[in-house]
């Protein structure tokens, strides 16, 4: 057999081996930058234990000694060193986060006399991103006026872990000046996570900034009215009321009538509460009747009983459940209200709720 | 005649080629979304920056546990569920019927008691026998149901579980405190979240005690040592490099969170499949595409799930088997998600990534390994070809092992000692030479049983494991169940 034609692939056996000697090189090359990095992580690591080690210490014992001793003990605190800046703030924020609103002024006089706002500012400069974050949670503890337009920058951030500790520190250092600012924010970022917004505006109590939340909350529309019902009535649910009620009323959004049924605390509002409960959409419904059952009063007893009959188990499951709830009902009342029932899934339904509280479950 | 073959072997050897430039071209492309994708996770999430959300605004969560015959693990597994770190979920075994004490251990442990459950099946399913609830932690339920596999028995717990997102966990999965916190964040931060996976890591080797992960380091056994490789390969790029593009295809049957609504709408897990967490991945892209409905389908890389890994040939084989044919099932059926105007990157990349490399590769692998050795047999290509091939072909495999622990460097550096690397490259150096062939050998196999038997009932893989990450003096824990894909 004449195998001459095979000769064409020698240009590709060639390409193949120089390929396969890159790709070997490639291979080494990753494997020393991995050990490299590996090095420079444990270099960094030690350094940052070491400092963390140094100052826990120090940083730990002086709000312990404020408490006994008044200002005394802080003659000993050496200089920050850019070295330990690192840890430093690390412990720094930790022991902060740690008090749960305790006394931080001995925390504030460490930071004086460690000549740490400085250094915080250039933190901001930093490259690292977790530097850059740290600086801004521990601005955020410092309470300086001098801090609120270096926060605002950051304010603005594309990224929603930074833009979301600078709106903390801002909300920290002067909650007047920044609850306008954070709400157009909170307006602006649907990539803001809507519980850390919320750990914010509970930090900065209800009434700071429930009047510029109310503002942008009555001026808004579908998900984003969502958004804003939720967070207002987590801090001021009498300024979300009247909101919420014009929304049921309307009753044109079902999403947005789901979060305003959620977060109702208003019982006089049970009128706009009612009529949803004949709603096409049974996610509605149902939370209608879980609502009824949170806020009712006697004459809402027979229209969760008519619930127990739906055609969703998910309605019948909340009216249950919501006549268990009603203060004026109770499990031996609910018992007389199954025998009454014809209707199989609604005496199933009754069973089920009452084994659930039977043995603590959710009902 | 004789030109004739020289041309079929001319063109043999650029075919193979074309298509291995190809392969390597899409992995290298995919590791570098994932470097990307891993540095912006990283930078986001290195430490906690915010206050924990408050639990008003954590979505309560129902875990499901599937189980066969788990007697030896699932009370374990029960408690350290009870202590994660998360403030509102239950967690809901469904016992498909166990032949094993799984059914009376877990009762007489959690002093359950049968529970009038209004049951309704939204999902059909083989009858299910009673419910069970805990007086002790009103949390925990048990259904006990006629044996239907892994699916039927995830459909049965989606009939009864009482919140919005589900979590399906097997039975033998070792998950961190936070773990939950971690796989549901996506969901807390776009609303149109469905479905968010997680990394499952390799568990031999390390320690637990509780139920908690104590200690992680490598396995000592060659063949786990190399399925670690493996792991990282499969979840820091294969998973983390589709995510940013919503092109997802797969969340780990061990780990995975989904929004139940959209799972019952797609009619629950398919019982008719072996590969049905795939499935149902593929299922809900192809639904809301076709429903023109914003989605997501998230990863998390966070090592949140740990699991044993066979550590015997016989069950390696069984195990590779059933996921190329659970890979075949998930594919073909969904074929016409393929090259549609608005199915994204996941009709237009992903599906035929899947397609051609990962179902069609490993034919091509053996068909190419066997072709150039009969070649070289009969002298038809100088023995310097083949060097040269093989040479390129392990090449390429080690040098995409080899990405992967520098991505296991850049993200979560779980082998931190400079030794526990270079054992990891010796791994990935090693495994290129018989174990990679060997499984794209036993992936063939998979594949020509889809051909030619059709399609398969889900059912319950079975695996001998060492457990010694949980005993470590006791005595192995054999003939223990795993769940028919990763």
């Amino acid at each position: 057999m004449d195998f001459d034609a095979l000769n064409i692939a020698a240009p590709l056996v060639e390409f193949a081996f120089w390929l396969g000697v890159a790709v070997t090189a490639i291979t080494l090359v990753m494997l020393a930058v991995t050990l490299v990095m590996r090095r420079v992580a444990l270099r960094r690591d030690r350094i940052y234990l070491e400092a963390v080690a140094r100052w826990r210490p120090l940083i730990v014992a002086e709000p312990r000694a404020a408490g006994a001793a008044g200002a005394a003990g802080a003659d000993g605190l050496p200089r920050l060193s850019a070295r330990d800046r690192s840890g430093f703030i690390r412990v720094w924020n930790e022991v902060h986060e740690s008090l749960h609103g305790g006394t931080t002024d001995n925390l504030a006089r460490i930071a004086r006399e460690t000549g740490l706002e400085p250094q915080l500012y250039g933190a901001l400069q930093s490259r690292s991103f977790h530097d850059r974050v740290m600086a801004l949670i521990a601005l955020g503890h410092v309470r300086s006026a001098a801090s609120f337009t270096h926060l605002v920058t950051h304010l603005h951030d594309m990224s929603p872990i930074m833009s979301l500790c600078a709106a903390r520190a801002l909300m920290q250092v002067d909650p007047e000046r920044a609850a306008p600012l954070l709400v157009r924010r909170i307006v602006e970022r649907s990539d803001w996570s809507q519980g850390n917004i919320a750990v914010i505006l509970q930090e900065a109590g209800g009434a700071l900034v429930s009047g510029p939340l109310t503002e942008a909350t009555r001026t808004a529309h579908g998900e984003l009215a969502s958004r804003l019902i939720r967070l207002l009535a987590g801090v001021s649910p009498a300024s979300a009321a009247p909101i919420i009620r014009s929304w049921l009323l309307a009753a044109e959004n079902e999403h947005v009538v789901s979060t305003c049924l959620q977060v109702m605390s208003n019982a006089p509002d049970l009128d706009c509460v009612r009529p949803l409960l004949a709603h096409p959409r049974w996610h509605v419904r149902m939370l209608a009747a879980a609502t009824l059952g949170r806020l009712g009063v006697p004459g809402d007893e027979q229209r969760l009983i008519a619930m127990l009959s739906d055609r969703q188990w998910w309605v019948r499951y909340r009216a249950a459940g919501g006549l268990l709830h009603l203060s004026f009902v109770g499990p031996e009342r609910l018992r007389q209200i199954q025998d009454t029932q014809s209707d199989t899934y609604a005496r199933d339904i009754i069973t089920h709720v009452l084994a659930e509280q039977a043995i603590g479950g959710a009902a | 005649m004789s030109a004739f073959w020289a041309q079929l072997i001319v063109g043999l050897e650029w075919t193979f080629f074309g298509y291995f430039l190809c392969i390597t071209a899409a992995y290298l492309a995919l590791h570098y979304v994932a470097v990307f994708s891993i540095i912006d996770y990283m930078r986001d999430h290195r430490a906690e920056y915010l206050p924990q959300n408050l639990p008003d605004y954590q979505p309560p969560i129902s875990i499901l546990i599937p189980a066969f015959n788990e007697e030896r693990s699932i009370n374990s597994t029960i408690h350290s569920l009870l202590q994660l770190d998360y403030p509102e979920f239950e967690v809901v075994i469904v016992s498909d019927g166990s032949t094993d004490s799984t059914l009376s251990s877990v009762i007489r442990e959690f002093s359950m008691v049968e529970f009038p459950e209004a049951y309704r099946q939204r999902i059909r399913t083989e009858k299910v026998r009673g419910i069970y609830a805990s007086t002790r932690y009103p949390n925990v339920r048990l259904v006990d149901k006629v044996n239907g596999g892994k699916a039927d028995a995830l459909n049965a717990g989606i009939n009864c579980v009482r919140y919005p997102l589900i979590c399906s966990i097997d039975a033998d999965c070792i998950l961190h405190r936070t773990s939950l916190g971690r796989v549901v964040r996506p969901f807390l931060e776009d609303s149109s979240t469905v479905a968010s996976g997680g990394v499952v890591r390799v568990l031999n080797g390390c320690t637990v005690k509780d139920g908690f992960l104590e200690k992680v380091d490598l396995p000592r056994r060659l063949l786990p040592m190399f399925q670690n490789v493996e792991y990282l390969r499969a979840f820091l790029f294969g998973r983390m490099g589709w995510s940013p593009s919503n092109a997802l295809l797969v969340i780990s049957g061990a780990f995975g969170v989904f929004r139940k609504e959209r799972v019952v709408a797609i009619g629950g897990y398919r019982t008719d499949t072996v590969g049905e967490d795939m499935d149902l991945v593929v299922r809900l892209h192809r639904r809301a595409r076709e429903q023109r409905r914003p989605y997501r389908i998230t990863f998390v890389p966070d090592p949140i799930c740990w699991t044993e890994v066979p550590s015997d040939l016989k069950s390696l084989m069984g195990q590779r088997m059933r996921w190329q044919r659970g890979l075949a099932e998930s594919l073909v059926p969904n074929v016409g998600l393929v090259f549609r105007r608005r199915a994204g990157a996941v009709g237009w990349l992903a599906f035929p990534f899947m397609f051609l490399f990962e179902l069609v590769g490993p034919i091509v692998e053996i068909v190419g390994y066997i072709s150039m050795i009969v070649l070289w047999w009969f002298h038809l290509i100088p023995l310097q070809t083949f060097l040269v091939f093989l040479f390129l072909a392990v090449g390429m495999g080690i040098m995409l092992s080899t990405n992967a622990i520098f991505l296991e460097e850049l993200s979560f550096q779980m082998y931190p000692r400079v030794g526990q690397q270079l054992r990891l490259f010796l791994a990935a150096l090693l495994e290129n030479i018989g174990y990679r062939q060997l499984i794209a050998f036993w992936r063939v196999i998979g594949m020509l049983k889809w051909l030619f038997s059709g399609t398969a009932r889900s059912h319950w893989g079975e695996i001998a494991r060492d457990g010694s990450w949980q005993h470590p003096k006791g005595a192995g824990e054999a003939g223990t169940r795993e769940d028919a894909s990763a």
